[in-house]
C-alpha cells in the first residue's frame, strides 16, 4: 500500500501499524508505552504525527490508501515536547537527564530538552520488596509493567490504582508486593523504561563477607550468565564470556568459583531418575519441572491441584549450594557456618527462593547479572581485557546438558538425554532435540523409551504455561519457565532485552553445549564422584534429604 | 414541551406489528440524531447493529449525565420515564436484544426508585431492563468507558475501532444512546408533527430563571438569554464546550455548526452564564479543578496536563504569574486538546483556550505587578 510521508511516496505493509512501518523505514518516532508484540495502549501520546490536520498516535493507527503523514512539523514537535516534559515531571526528580539507561531520558535528549517547565509535585512511598523494589517516584504510568504482568505472565500482581494525577501502579489494594500474589519474576523490571522497578540489591552484603577473612566465600554462576554478562561491558549480545567471568570473580576475591551447570547436571540425574520411577509406577503425570522459582511460586498461588505433579527436585543452584555446605565443606575441613555461598543468577525470583524457610541453609546471597556487573565495576576490574580462567574443579566441571538450562526447553532436553540412556541402556544417536529449541512459547514432541511414547512439552512465559496446562493430561513431562525465552531473558539480565538479543543469547548457549566434550549429565565425572563418595545413587535416602524439597499452597491474592 | 408527550406504548405495539425495518426507516426519514453531543443519526446507528450477525446484542441507555450545567436528562427521567422505557424497549425489539442497561449517574441515586417502579410498571415484555449505577466518574460518560464499567472493569475509555456497534458490551454489538434520544424515539414514531429540531437546553449560572428550555435548533443565543433574564459577559457551553464572549456572539444561532465558528461545541446544549461581576479566571480555575479531579489518569497529557493547567491558573489567580506563564498555559492547553486519548482530555482545555482568546486582557491584568 502506498502512503505519503513528509511528501515522499512510500510503500508500507497494510497490516502493520504506522509506528512499526515508519521505524523500519528509518524514522525515529519517540514512543514509550508501546511494547513489541503486545497490544498498543496509546497511553504516552509521544508517537504522534499529523494526518489530515489532526494529531494521531501512530502506535494504534494503520495505513490507509492515500494517507498523508507529516512526521515532524512544529505542531508535532511541540506536542511531543510538552508531553515528554510532563512525563519528565513525574520521573526526573530522582534521576539525571543524561541517564542513558532510561528510555525516557534518551527521548528527552533527542528532543533537545534541557529541563521541564513543570516541577515535580508528588511523593510516593517506595515499595521495598524482598526481591523486587518499586519506586513510584520514578514511575511515569506508561503501563508497560502492568501489561507484561497481565498478558505475558498472566499474574495480575500489579495494576493501576487511583484516578487522574493520583493514578499509580500498585498491587491490589495498595498492598506491598511482598503481600500479594507476585511471583518475583522481574519481567516488570525488564519492561520498565525509567528504572522505577529494580531488584533488591545485595551487593554491599556480599562485599562485606568478602572482606571477612574467616569466611570461605564460594560463588556459583548460572548457565545463562556467561551468555549475557558481556553486554553489561558493551560487548555484543551473544558473546560467551565464561573465562573472563571466572577471572573477574576471582579478582573480586571469591575463594572458589563453582559452576551452577554442575548443579544442573545433578538436577537432571535426580529429575530423570524421578521421572523413570514415575514411568515404572504409572504416574502421576505429567511430571513438571521445578527449576524456575517464579513458576513454583505461581503454582503455589494458582495451581494447587498440580502439587503432586511437581518434581520434588530443588533448583540447580540450591543443589550446588547445599553440596558446598556439606560435601565440599567436609572435604576442605571447614565448619558449615564459615562457608558462604553466593549465587549469580539471571533471576530476581531466586532472591525470594533463598528466603523460603525450607531452603534457607543452602545459599546465602543471590546477585543478578546486573548486580555482578556492578560488583565487578566496584572492584575496578577491566572486564574486557581479562584473560580467560577456569572454574575451580572441585565443583566446577559440567556438561552441555547443564549449559542449555539457560534456554527455554533446555531442561527438558537435558533430562531427556539422560532419561533415555538410563531408561533404555542404549546410546542416544542424536543428542539435540530440535523440537525443544527456538523462540516459540510452547514446544512439544515425543520420544520412545522402552516402547512407551513419552510426550513432552516446554512452555515459557506463564500465559503460555496456562495455555499448555489446559491440556496437561496429554503429556508425560512438562517444563515450565516463567520468563519468555527462558532464563537468558530473566528479570535479572542486562537491559535492554528484545527478541533479537534473546535469540543471540540462546545461540551462545547452544554453541557452548555443542563445543563441550561431555553433553550428558550422567557422564559428568564430578557427578559420578559425588554419588560414589557421598550420595550413593540418585534418589538415595541422603539425596532425597538434601536435594529434594516440598511446596506450600499459598493464597490466590 | 414535545419531550414530555407520552406515547403510552402505542409506538412499541406498532413496532411489534410493523417490524425493525420500519422503525429504522422512520427514524432515518424523520431525522432523529443523537442528543448526547455527537449528533450521529440514530436510525443509521441502529441499522448498523441490526445488520450485525451476532445473536447476542445489548442496548445501553446513557444516563450518566455528568456534564456540569446539564440537567435535561434528569428532567426527562423525573417527568417522562415511561416514554424513555418505551424507547429502550423499541431499541431492544429492533435488534432482538434480550437485555438493556440504564447506566444511571452515581449522583442520581434519588431517581433510581421511581425509575425502577416505572420499569416494573411499563415493561411487560420479556426484555430485561437493569439500572446500573455508576460510581460518579465523569469519564464514564464516554461510551466505551460505560461499557467497561458495566463489565466490571475500571471505567477507562478504550480504543475505537472496534466501535460499540460491532463489539460493544461483553464484545457484542451494542446500541448506546442518550436519554433524550431514546425518549424521542417513540415520539418520532408516533407523532405526525414531531419536530427533530426541538432540543432541550439547560440554562444555568447568573440568570434569574435557570432551567430546561425546549427550543428550536438555530434559535439565537440572545433569545435564550432573554428567556432566562440575564446579563452575560461570557457563555460556557457546559465545561467541555468552551466559552465565548457574549457581546461578540450574542446573535449566533444555536446549532452545532454555528457555535463551532466561535470555536465552541454545543454538545449536550448546556448554557452557563457568567456575568460582568465574575472573573473569567476564577471560572476557568473552577472548571480546571473539575477536570483535574475527573481525569481518569490513562494518558499523559490529560493526567499530568490537567493538573498543570490548574496549577498555572491558580498562580495567575493569585497574581503570582508572569506573561511567560500565559504562553505556557496556552501551549499546554493546545497539546492536551490535540493529543489526549478520549473526549474528556480533548475537550478539557477548550475553556482555557477560548478564555485566553476572548479575555486575554483579564489574564494580563492579574499578572505579577513587580515585572
Amino acid at each position: 500500500m502506498q502512503i505519503r510521508v513528509d511528501g515522499k511516496i512510500i510503500e508500507v505493509a497494510k497490516d502493520k501499524t504506522l509506528l512499526i512501518s515508519l521505524k523500519n523505514l528509518g524514522y525515529k518516532i519517540p514512543s514509550i508505552c508501546y511494547q513489541e508484540g503486545l497490544k498498543p495502549e496509546g497511553r504516552c501520546r509521544l508517537c504522534v504525527v499529523e494526518i489530515a490536520g489532526k494529531l494521531v498516535t501512530t502506535c494504534n493507527t494503520y495505513p490507509k490508501e492515500g494517507m498523508e503523514i507529516t512526521t515532524n512539523n512544529d505542531r508535532v514537535k511541540v506536542a511531543r515536547k510538552v508531553n515528554s516534559e510532563l512525563l519528565m515531571s513525574e520521573h526526573v526528580q530522582t534521576c539525571s537527564i543524561e541517564n542513558q539507561d532510561h528510555e525516557l531520558c534518551q527521548i528527552i535528549q533527542d528532543l533537545g530538552i534541557r529541563e521541564s517547565r513543570f516541577n515535580p509535585k508528588r511523593k510516593w512511598k517506595v515499595d521495598l520488596g524482598a526481591s523486587v523494589i518499586r519506586d513510584n517516584n520514578k514511575c511515569i504510568n506508561c503501563g508497560r509493567c502492568v501489561q507484561v504482568c497481565a498478558t505475558i505472565q498472566a499474574t495480575y500482581a500489579i495494576d493501576f490504582a487511583g484516578r487522574g494525577h493520583k493514578e499509580r501502579v500498585a498491587p491490589y489494594s495498595d498492598h506491598e508486593l511482598n503481600d500479594v500474589a507476585c511471583i518475583k519474576c522481574g519481567q516488570c523490571i525488564a519492561a520498565c523504561p525509567v528504572g522505577a522497578i529494580s531488584e533488591r540489591e545485595h551487593i554491599h552484603e556480599v562485599i562485606e563477607v568478602l572482606k571477612d577473612s574467616k569466611k570461605h566465600v564460594v560463588v556459583q554462576t548460572a548457565p545463562s550468565i556467561r551468555a549475557a554478562l558481556g553486554e553489561e561491558f558493551s560487548m555484543p549480545a551473544g558473546t560467551l564470556v565464561t573465562g573472563k567471568m571466572v577471572a573477574a570473580l576471582r579478582k573480586c576475591g571469591f575463594d572458589k568459583i563453582f559452576d551452577t551447570n554442575l548443579g544442573a547436571d545433578l538436577t537432571i540425574m535426580e529429575e530423570a531418575s524421578e521421572f523413570l520411577n514415575r514411568v515404572k509406577k504409572g504416574g502421576p503425570f505429567p511430571m513438571i519441572t521445578t527449576c524456575c522459582p517464579a513458576w513454583i511460586k505461581y503454582m503455589e498461588h494458582f495451581y494447587h491441584d498440580l502439587l503432586p505433579n511437581m518434581s520434588s527436585c530443588k533448583s540447580p543452584h540450591e543443589m550446588l549450594g547445599i553440596l558446598a555446605n556439606t560435601y565440599y565443606a567436609k572435604k576442605i575441613n571447614k565448619p558449615r557456618d564459615d562457608i558462604i555461598v553466593v549465587s549469580i543468577m539471571p533471576c530476581t525470583a531466586k532472591k525470594f527462593e533463598i528466603t523460603r524457610p525450607e531452603l534457607t541453609s543452602d545459599v546465602d546471597f543471590v546477585l543478578t547479572t546486573r548486580e555482578v556487573a556492578k560488583l565487578i565495576r566496584h572492584f575496578c576490574i577491566d572486564f574486557k581485557n581479562l584473560n580467560d580462567e577456569k572454574f575451580d574443579p572441585a565443583l566446577g566441571i559440567s556438561t552441555g546438558a547443564g549449559a542449555i538450562f539457560g534456554a527455554s526447553g533446555g531442561v527438558m532436553e537435558a533430562a531427556l538425554r539422560t532419561a533415555y540412556e538410563l531408561g533404555t541402556g542404549k546410546e542416544l544417536t542424536k543428542v539435540e532435540f530440535d523440537q525443544l529449541r527456538g523462540p516459540k512459547g510452547i514446544k512439544e514432541g515425543t520420544v520412545n523409551v522402552n516402547g512407551i511414547d513419552i510426550k513432552f512439552a516446554a512452555a515459557n512465559g506463564l500465559a503460555n504455561a496456562r495455555e499448555l496446562l489446559k491440556n496437561k493430561d496429554k503429556y508425560h513431562f512438562i517444563e515450565i519457565m516463567a520468563c519468555p525465552g527462558g532464563c537468558i531473558a530473566g528479570g535479572g539480565q542486562p537491559l535492554p532485552v528484545n527478541e533479537e538479543i534473546i535469540a543471540k543469547r540462546m545461540e551462545a548457549i547452544y554453541e557452548e553445549d555443542r563445543l563441550l566434550p561431555l553433553r550428558k549429565s550422567h557422564e559428568n565425572p564430578i557427578v559420578k564422584k559425588i554419588y560414589k563418595d557421598y550420595l550413593d545413587h540418585p534418589l538415595s535416602k541422603k539425596a532425597e534429604m538434601i536435594l529434594h524439597t516440598y511446596y506450600t499452597p499459598r493464597s490466590e491474592f | 414541551m414535545q419531550i414530555l408527550k407520552e406515547s403510552s406504548m402505542m409506538a412499541f405495539n406498532k413496532t411489534v406489528e410493523k417490524g425493525p425495518k420500519w422503525v429504522i426507516d422512520t427514524l432515518k426519514n424523520k431525522g432523529l440524531t443523537g442528543r448526547g453531543g455527537a449528533g450521529f443519526p440514530t436510525g443509521t446507528k441502529w441499522e448498523m447493529v441490526f445488520n450485525e450477525k451476532e445473536t447476542e446484542k445489548y442496548v445501553v441507555c446513557n444516563a450518566d449525565e455528568g456534564e456540569p450545567g446539564t440537567f435535561k436528562d434528569r428532567m426527562i427521567i423525573e417527568k417522562n420515564p415511561k416514554t424513555l422505557i418505551e424507547g429502550i424497549m423499541i431499541a431492544c425489539h429492533v435488534i432482538t436484544a434480550k437485555k438493556a442497561f440504564i447506566y444511571l449517574r452515581g449522583e442520581y441515586e434519588c431517581l433510581k426508585e421511581n425509575l425502577q417502579k416505572t420499569i416494573d410498571e411499563v415493561n411487560t415484555s420479556d426484555i430485561e431492563i437493569q439500572i446500573f449505577q455508576g460510581a460518579g466518574a465523569y469519564v464514564c460518560g464516554d461510551e466505551t468507558a460505560i461499557l467497561r464499567s458495566i463489565e466490571g472493569y475500571r471505567g477507562h475509555p478504550s480504543l475505537k475501532p472496534p466501535f460499540p456497534t460491532v463489539q460493544g458490551l461483553f464484545e457484542k454489538p451494542t446500541i448506546i444512546n442518550n436519554v433524550e434520544t431514546l425518549t424521542n424515539v417513540p415520539l418520532a414514531l408516533m407523532m405526525d408533527d414531531w419536530d427533530p429540531k426541538l432540543k432541550l437546553f439547560s440554562l444555568s449560572g447568573k440568570v434569574k430563571h435557570p432551567g430546561v428550555y425546549e427550543l428550536k435548533e438555530g434559535t439565537p443565543l440572545s433569545k435564550l438569554i432573554k428567556l432566562g433574564d440575564g446579563e452575560p459577559k461570557a457563555i460556557h457551553f457546559g465545561c467541555f464546550g468552551g466559552c465565548l464572549a457574549y457581546e461578540q456572539f450574542k446573535d449566533i444561532p444555536l446549532t452545532p455548526e454555528e457555535v463551532l465558528k466561535a470555536d465552541c461545541f454545543l454538545g449536550s446544549c448546556a448554557v452557563i452564564v457568567t456575568d460582568k461581576k465574575t472573573s473569567i479566571i476564577d471560572v476557568a480555575t473552577n472548571i480546571a479543578k473539575f477536570y483535574e479531579f475527573e481525569s481518569c489518569g490513562k494518558c499523559t497529557p490529560c493526567r499530568e496536563g490537567t493538573m498543570r493547567v490548574l496549577a498555572i491558573l491558580e498562580n495567575i489567580a493569585m497574581g503570582q504569574a508572569n506573561s511567560a506563564d500565559i504562553d505556557t498555559l496556552l501551549e499546554l492547553a493546545i497539546v492536551i486538546r490535540d493529543t489526549s486519548f478520549c473526549g474528556l482530555g480533548q475537550t478539557a482545555t477548550n475553556h482555557v483556550i477560548n478564555a485566553i482568546k476572548y479575555f486575554r486582557e483579564e489574564f494580563e491584568e492579574r499578572l505579577c505587578k513587580s515585572e
